[in-house]
């Protein structure tokens, strides 16, 4: 099963989940955007330059579902003063590829661009690009997150408040 | 001609100190050119040769380990200011300049330029500008001030912050990983100093973060919302440092942690070896500090925070977490985590100080007015020692702030900015 190549069909249903759960996020849809999760998730966002081993190294964002719920609940008291209001977002994503992860799960990764205007501050626009990878968990309510990694281009170097969903 | 000690009143601060370039280039030359700063951490160069960049104010500096100790060096060749490292870190025995090859040994000094048929400079006045360097506990600060006074005449009572930090580690050091976390704010850099000792904002920026977690013990008491109730306290500590203090919060070892007492037995028992049982409990429940150490470092209880100001309007808060030696791996890890919550640009608490603070910045740039820093006023109480505590709502830092900036930016004769 884990060498069957991915059928034209199966690719089009994880792209399909991943440009769901991005247009989620551009819209600060919360609640529809944490539906889409398994209750292992873990997301992160890691900092540096990528040469760090050490199981000491911060993240930016290495959050697993108690502190992702966490999160969200911030978010959504009206009151998190870095996305209240919440920033006007658009993202592309290219270049995907999936392989399989074991007998449930894929594993996508893409190139990504977040465009935000920043509306709490400043009222410029930020320039978000990287790479994510998404792992994805077929379950019997269907397609599911269990893993996002976000790798921002500019990760090592000084960065504004990001506290939307990247 | 501005008189900047005009700008600054007992409980008011003019708003043109945070937003005139001029008075900024005047703090990079007074303050930040002339006294002590927080430059790293011993740790962060552990084996001879081993570099770090950094910056004292806007100034590129190369911190590095040497046969001798530790320099401090201006990372700027001597011929045509190249900069002589641009890594963030690495591991020279020499600092070779890319643009011309210009060598210069650890210490500073110019050993060899190539070609030399055509060389006329005189080698011993080409030396790297080389800070005066002094450490406390690991804690690295340099100045280029040609008479410094003694550090530790310079931290006074926030040398007690550095020892707190330390004794949380059972060999009485805490280490520095490689990985920093780099927080922008469009905004200036005493928005972020004085913010670090703020315990008025805390209800009100950080609401959602109270409703996010519900509370939990370690926030309770400050999150409570009632002014009766508040236990925690500031102090003015001198020379412009300022700390809020949990300690009298938390009620048992590791309530700061927001764990059970008995959740790491073997650092516990690590702790009681080094220290003994009495200090070993007291140590682990007062907890780690939340000092500003003027200008530019911030012990931020499970982190370390480096102030780096870029320009009037911008500036960089360095994070990392204060780890702590000879500590198990698992409180370590706890400690890193503790630290996500509160510091960087997706954390629950600093992602919206930054907020605050770019719109004070804002604010201020099209309207200016005094600034009100007269809260508590009525109700600190000085102690014989010269701190000033008072309640954790309470100006007292700020008005320690601007006490000591004033006398550092007026006691130079070049004072007044056009």
């Amino acid at each position: 099963m884990t060498d069957t190549p991915i059928s034209e069909t199966e690719f089009r249903a994880l792209q399909e989940f991943v440009f769901t759960e991005a247009k989620y996020a551009d819209e600060s849809r919360y609640d529809e955007w944490e539906a889409l999760l398994t209750d292992d998730m873990q997301y992160r966002v890691p900092a540096g330059d990528g040469t760090d081993l050490s199981p000491f190294a911060p993240s930016i964002i290495n959050d697993n579902r108690s502190r992702l719920a966490t999160r969200l609940r911030q978010l959504r008291t009206g009151t998190r003063l870095s996305q209240a209001p919440p920033s006007v977002m658009r993202r592309l994503i290219a270049n995907l590829t999936a392989t399989r992860a074991g007998a449930i799960e894929y594993e996508m990764q893409g190139n990504f661009v977040v465009y935000e205007y920043q509306t709490q501050s400043t009222n410029q626009l930020q320039v978000w690009p990287g790479q994510a990878t998404w792992r994805i968990r077929v379950t019997a309510d269907g397609l599911r997150l269990c893993a996002k990694t976000v790798l921002l281009v500019h990760r090592s170097g000084p960065l504004p408040s990001l506290s939307f969903l990247i | 001609m501005t008189d900047i000690a005009s700008l600054i009143q007992d409980t008011r601060v003019y708003s043109s100190l945070y937003t005139d370039p001029e008075i900024f280039a005047c703090e990079m030359a007074e303050i930040y050119a002339r006294n002590w700063v927080y430059v790293g951490h011993a740790s962060e160069v552990p084996e001879r040769g081993d570099y770090v960049r950094r910056t004292i104010g806007m100034e590129p500096v190369i911190v590095t380990r040497t046969t001798d100790g530790i320099n401090v060096l201006a990372n700027r060749c001597t011929h045509r200011g190249n900069l002589l490292c641009q890594a963030e870190r690495g591991k020279r025995r020499a600092f070779a300049c890319q643009y011309h090859g210009w060598v210069f040994n650890p210490s500073g000094e110019l050993v060899d330029t190539p070609f030399p048929a055509g060389g006329t400079a005189d080698h011993s006045s080409l030396h790297l500008r080389r800070a005066t360097v002094e450490q406390y506990r690991g804690f690295i600060f340099a100045t280029f001030a040609e008479h410094p006074i003694p550090l530790l005449d310079h931290l006074g009572f926030a040398r007690q912050a550095l020892d707190r930090a330390s004794d949380l580690s059972p060999a009485g050091e805490v280490y520095i990983g490689r990985t920093w976390i780099k927080h922008l704010f469009q905004s200036n850099w005493k928005m972020l100093s004085e913010n670090e000792a703020d315990g008025y904002h805390v209800n009100f920026v950080h609401d959602s973060f109270a409703k996010a977690i519900k509370r939990q013990a370690k926030y309770d008491n400050v999150l409570s919302g009632d002014e009766q109730q508040v236990a925690a306290v500031v102090r003015s500590l001198g020379n412009g440092h300022a700390e809020l203090d949990y300690a009298v919060t938390y009620d048992r070892p590791l309530s700061w942690l927001g764990v059970k007492s008995n959740r790491y037995p073997d650092y516990t028992d690590a702790m009681t070896k080094a220290y003994g049982a009495e200090r070993a409990i007291e140590i682990m429940r007062a907890g780690p500090p939340h000092t500003f150490i003027f200008p530019n470092l911030f012990l931020a209880e499970t982190c370390l925070v480096m102030i780096e100001p870029v320009n009037v309007g911008q500036t960089v808060n360095w994070h990392a977490p204060l780890l702590l030696k000879g500590a198990p791996d698992s409180i370590n890890q706890r400690i890193l985590r503790q630290g996500e919550v509160a510091m960087g640009p997706s954390s629950f608490l600093t992602a919206d100080d930054s907020i605050i603070a770019e719109r004070q910045w804002r604010a201020l740039l099209g309207s200016p007015a005094w600034l009100d820093l007269s809260r508590g006023l009525q109700r600190e109480r000085p102690r014989n020692d010269g701190v000033i505590e008072s309640h954790y709502t309470d100006e007292t830092p700020n008005r320690g702030f601007w006490h000591h900036y004033k006398s550092v930016m007026t006691s130079a004769p070049a004072m007044a900015v056009a």
